[in-house]
């Protein structure tokens, strides 16, 4: 893996100085915390009192995810190249830490949006977590594969001249193997029973497929 | 030593360079000079390897560490004068202290004491020019590329950013691109690009 060629100090400057300007600038973290709780209790009050089934419950996280994600992953390179701060970054740092500084910062923003949405997520629609720690690794891989997959799409659409519906066009299919997956394990995990292992293992290795394809191409970019 | 090898360069039918081979020595203070459009910033962003050539090649040395104060290269908004020091010298592996900072800021006249906090969005393009002076300063390089690294500099700043890239020179490949006859005059070199 490339990310241990590169200088760890230059990826924790980059994600301790994207943050610093993230939580300055609020309206990235904005945008993708209120498309969620828009969406979440738009959702939840139009079926209040109907019974929701656990997968599509499931179903319905992820989407909210990916699309509160996609409000805010996009600028992670594009807000850079407007700035003009891209070709200074691309000096003085690796092109794999700069990459890898991204990822991590987008993943830890996805985190922060799961902690923010899950809770209200869960009350809103009453649902029971059955197996929680079923649900917390379903997510934490799942975020990695967005974060991942995500990173790699805003560096290919910082570009692009109509990359604001460019990005999510090519992120769907990039993340599909890892929705499909890990909806059903989210499922498993509301409703309880046994779980397929080899759904989380999929998700993983694909995480790690998302992960090393991102490192290889990032230098052609 | 950056050696460029039969270079040569377009941008669409626009030839910029035609089979240039040249050695680019350090120790010394290079302008490059020639009309607007005649590929100063190009021939900078070649020898920092920031653009490649469609043919011939750029080599440099074994440790190729580049620094750059150029129009195109903006620094962070967002964060405070004493923040980007921090963050660019980060970048290469060095940890300004507190009293670094304020000693970089006296060495390029911008009051880091009072102004070290304040974020770079509020600067004056003055001050901002300091600032991308002072990372120059601060980071490990071996080659500085500087592109009218003077402009909006007034007589003070122009004075401290000569007296320090003359002082460090000596261990540098310093390319210095200008249209300004006061830069011109400072480099020990010139060469001239053919519009």
């Amino acid at each position: 893996m490339k990310l241990f060629l590169c200088r760890f100090e230059q990826v924790a400057a980059i994600v301790r100085k994207d943050f610093l300007i993230g939580l300055r600038r609020r309206a990235t973290f904005a945008a993708m915390m209120m498309f969620a709780l828009t969406a979440v209790a738009s959702l939840s009050l139009s079926t209040g009192g109907i019974f929701v089934e656990e997968k599509f419950l499931a179903a319905l996280f992820w989407v909210v995810i990916f699309f509160a994600a996609g409000a805010g992953v996009a600028g992670t390179f594009d807000d850079e190249a407007q700035a003009g701060t891209l070709p200074t970054l691309k000096l003085y740092a690796d092109a794999q830490a700069i990459l890898f500084g991204k990822m991590i910062y987008v993943f830890l923003s996805l985190v922060a949006l799961t902690i923010f949405i899950l809770p209200i997520f869960l009350i809103l629609f009453d649902v029971a977590v059955k197996n929680f720690f079923l649900l917390l690794a379903t997510i934490f891989f799942g975020l990695i594969g967005i974060a991942a997959a995500g990173t790699l799409t805003a560096a290919l659409t910082a570009s692009a001249t109509v990359k604001g519906g460019l990005f999510p066009i090519l992120l769907f299919p990039i993340t599909l193997p890892i929705f499909l997956p890990a909806i059903s394990l989210t499922e498993t995990s509301f409703a309880g029973g046994a779980f397929d292992s080899s759904s989380l293992i999929v998700v993983a290795a694909f995480d790690l497929i998302l992960i090393t394809a991102a490192s290889i191409l990032y230098d052609y970019l | 030593m950056i050696v460029f090898d039969d270079v040569s360069l377009s941008f669409g039918r626009r030839e910029i360079f035609k089979n240039i081979s040249l050695e680019l020595r350090g120790g010394k203070i290079i302008g490059i000079v020639g009309a607007n459009g005649a590929g100063k910033s190009t021939f900078l962003k070649l020898a920092g390897k920031i653009i490649r050539p469609d043919e011939g090649s750029v080599t440099f040395p074994p440790e190729k560490k580049i620094a750059a104060v150029a129009p195109e290269m903006k620094i962070y908004d967002g964060l405070t004068a004493q923040e980007n020091l921090f963050f660019f010298a980060k970048l290469r592996g060095k940890t300004l202290s507190a009293e670094k900072i304020f000693e970089l800021g006296g060495r390029v006249g911008l009051d880091l004491k009072n102004f070290g906090n304040v974020r770079a969005e509020n600067f004056s393009t003055g001050m901002r020019q300091r600032l991308k002076f002072a990372i120059l300063l601060s980071v490990d390089a071996n080659i500085w590329l500087l592109d009218e690294p003077t402009a909006n500099l007034d007589d003070d700043g122009r004075e401290k950013f000569f007296n320090e890239i003359q002082a460090a020179k000596s261990d540098k490949i310093i390319l210095l691109a200008t249209n300004d006859t006061a830069e011109e005059n400072f480099c020990d070199e010139i060469i001239s690009l053919p519009l």
